[in-house]
């Protein structure tokens, strides 16, 4: 399965499995897309969007009945069956059909030496971070989890990992006086980690770094696994591609292609692709106390103070035309919603749509009447 | 192309090489009216464009026994297809044979706007703006897109078939979505 997370809208409408959905409509194809829709309800206008521009190319096909084929079909065999087996039928271009026999086996070669060049590509960028290569000059202290719950490891620091089934972690047996605080892990685990901005907290997970000054998440890293991904609950941490480091810079140093993480942000990398992709999780939680939440019923309210306030208690950010809203108002109640519940309240309040662009919620409207 | 897809015309195929007449007759019905929307692209002469398609697999027969694999059947139908109606046309008209790979051709192409304006209840406005962007589109942009989205070849294959680069092929297809794509978005709203 692709991860269609990490689709733009020219992904989709190019995408061979989402054009049939959309031009020919199989039960099984409703039902799988539907599914994934369910799960991923930000992605609803991206797809409605990419369907639209389908459906406005569709093509018609051509009006022939049953019969008229059939009498093709009839001809062509009586045309066969009349031939003298040696003899051309007509006289077709030789030199043209060797040249295209040609053009098909170089494609034949291109994509077999395509596939190993791929494989083999992805075979050395893979290994070179692999848990034995990351780990091999290194003294760790290794804790495995073989059994089937979380376990809870304390690190010298104070901050404490909850290690995920099937997933390892080592850390320097010097952890406490090194000028980082580096963790290597393989699997999944939710980091708790105590504040300390003078010694960075690294987690190296396969070919991606996360780094945070103190803040909690989680890292899937499973070798198995074509994605690695980092979801940040409180905090902020920065994640970058261990490409990156190995060009021997300091530790501190903000690096180009980092990608930077905020609550309720989950990352994405894809291994293959290598590239980062920033969603929101399918249900982001408040960042605030349940207290406050309470206060989120409206009436009249303005729309901008509304939406800064939504802002604030997920934070997640929200961007919108102010011009265009600024003298719009809005009646709802919002508490004890989900987010995307709480928006889709608002939007339909004020005939506004959002879309999950980059880890941001992007208002569209044409202004409140 | 689904796999299972791929799968059975190499089972035709198979049998084809063993003179089954039967698996001709088979793959005609598969692909008749992909390739009769295709050939119709470049002509209005429906007895011609017959002709073509029949010429097309009295060739696939004779080439039965040849060793060279065809690894996508609709690819390779296509383009005989194609190349069968451009030169029984350029034989019509110039009464000559003269193809260096380089022929002009017309590709009429319609797109079923209206049925898609009636059922997305799209307004006035928005439907005169995609007649429009429909229009504006080019003969390549045309042949590219009916490629893509009704024959569904790939990008090299596509780019095989008209005669161009990959790249050619990804900028074509590109230039007309993305004016599509500022159609459509901020159109959508919550219903």
């Amino acid at each position: 399965m692709k991860d269609y997370r990490l689709f733009d809208i020219t992904d989709f409408v190019m995408d061979e499995d989402f054009i049939r959905w959309v031009y020919e409509r199989r039960p099984e194809d409703e039902a799988a897309w539907h599914a994934w829709l369910t799960r991923n309800p930000d992605k609803h206008l991206l797809v409605a969007e990419a369907r639209s521009i389908l459906e406005s190319v569709y093509i018609a096909p051509p009006v022939l009945t049953e019969p008229e084929i059939e009498q093709e079909t009839a001809r062509l065999l009586q045309t066969i069956r009349q031939q003298p087996a040696e003899a051309p039928v007509r006289t077709v271009n030789r030199v043209k059909w060797r040249t295209w026999y040609t053009v098909a086996a170089a494609v034949l070669v291109a994509c077999v030496t395509g596939g190993l060049y791929f494989f083999s590509g992805r075979g050395t960028a893979a290994a070179s971070f692999t848990w034995e290569k990351m780990t091999a000059s290194r003294q760790l202290i290794e804790n495995v989890n073989t059994s089937d719950k979380p376990i809870t490891i304390a690190l010298p620091d104070g901050s404490a990992i909850s290690l995920a089934p099937g997933s390892r972690v080592g850390y320097a047996n010097h952890f406490d006086s090194s000028a980082t605080r580096d963790v290597y892990l393989s699997g999944e685990a939710f980091f708790e980690v105590t504040k300390n901005p003078d010694r960075p907290f690294r987690v190296f997970a396969n070919e991606i770094v996360t780094k945070v000054l103190g803040t909690s998440f989680t890292v899937r890293s499973f070798e198995k696994d074509t994605t690695i991904q980092v979801i940040v609950r409180t905090g902020k941490v920065t994640v970058y591609s261990q490409a990156v480091t190995n060009t021997r810079r300091s530790a501190t140093d903000h690096k180009p292609g980092e990608v930077i993480l905020t609550p309720n942000q989950q990352l994405v990398y894809e291994k293959t692709a290598q590239k980062f992709q920033k969603v929101l999780l399918d249900d982001p939680l408040l960042i605030i106390p349940r207290v406050k939440e309470q206060k989120m019923e409206y009436e009249e309210a303005g729309l901008i103070g509304v939406f800064n306030e939504l802002s604030k208690a997920y934070g997640i950010s929200i961007v919108y035309d102010s011009e265009l809203f600024e003298k719009c108002t809005v009646t709802a109640d919002l508490r004890n919603e989900t987010f995307y519940h709480k928006l889709d309240l608002i939007c339909s309040a004020i005939g506004a749509s959002y879309e999950v662009i980059d880890g941001q919620v992007v208002i569209q409207s044409n202004g409140c009447q | 192309m689904s796999e299972n897809d791929a799968q059975a015309d190499q089972d035709w195929l198979q049998r084809l090489q063993c003179s089954d007449e039967q698996a001709l007759a088979a793959l005609m019905k598969k692909y008749y009216t992909d390739l009769y929307s295709y050939a119709s692209r470049f002509t209005k002469d429906e007895g011609l464009i017959k002709d073509c398609i029949q010429e097309v697999f009295i060739s696939l027969w004779q080439r039965r026994d040849t060793a060279a694999p065809i690894l996508s059947l609709r690819y390779y139908l296509l383009r005989a297809a194609k190349n069968k109606v451009l030169k029984s046309l350029h034989r019509k008209v110039y009464k000559t044979d003269t193809l260096d790979g380089q022929e002009s051709y017309d590709f009429y192409q319609e797109f079923s706007v209206e049925r898609f304006i009636i059922e997305k209840q799209v307004s006035e406005e928005k439907a005169a703006a995609l007649r429009n962007i429909l229009q504006q589109l080019s003969k390549r942009q045309h042949e590219v897109i009916y490629l893509k989205f009704y024959q569904r070849l790939d990008h090299g294959q596509i780019a095989d078939l008209m005669n161009i680069s990959r790249q050619s092929v990804y900028n074509l297809l590109h230039e007309a979505l993305q004016k599509l794509h500022g159609l459509w978005h901020a159109e959508y709203l919550t219903k």
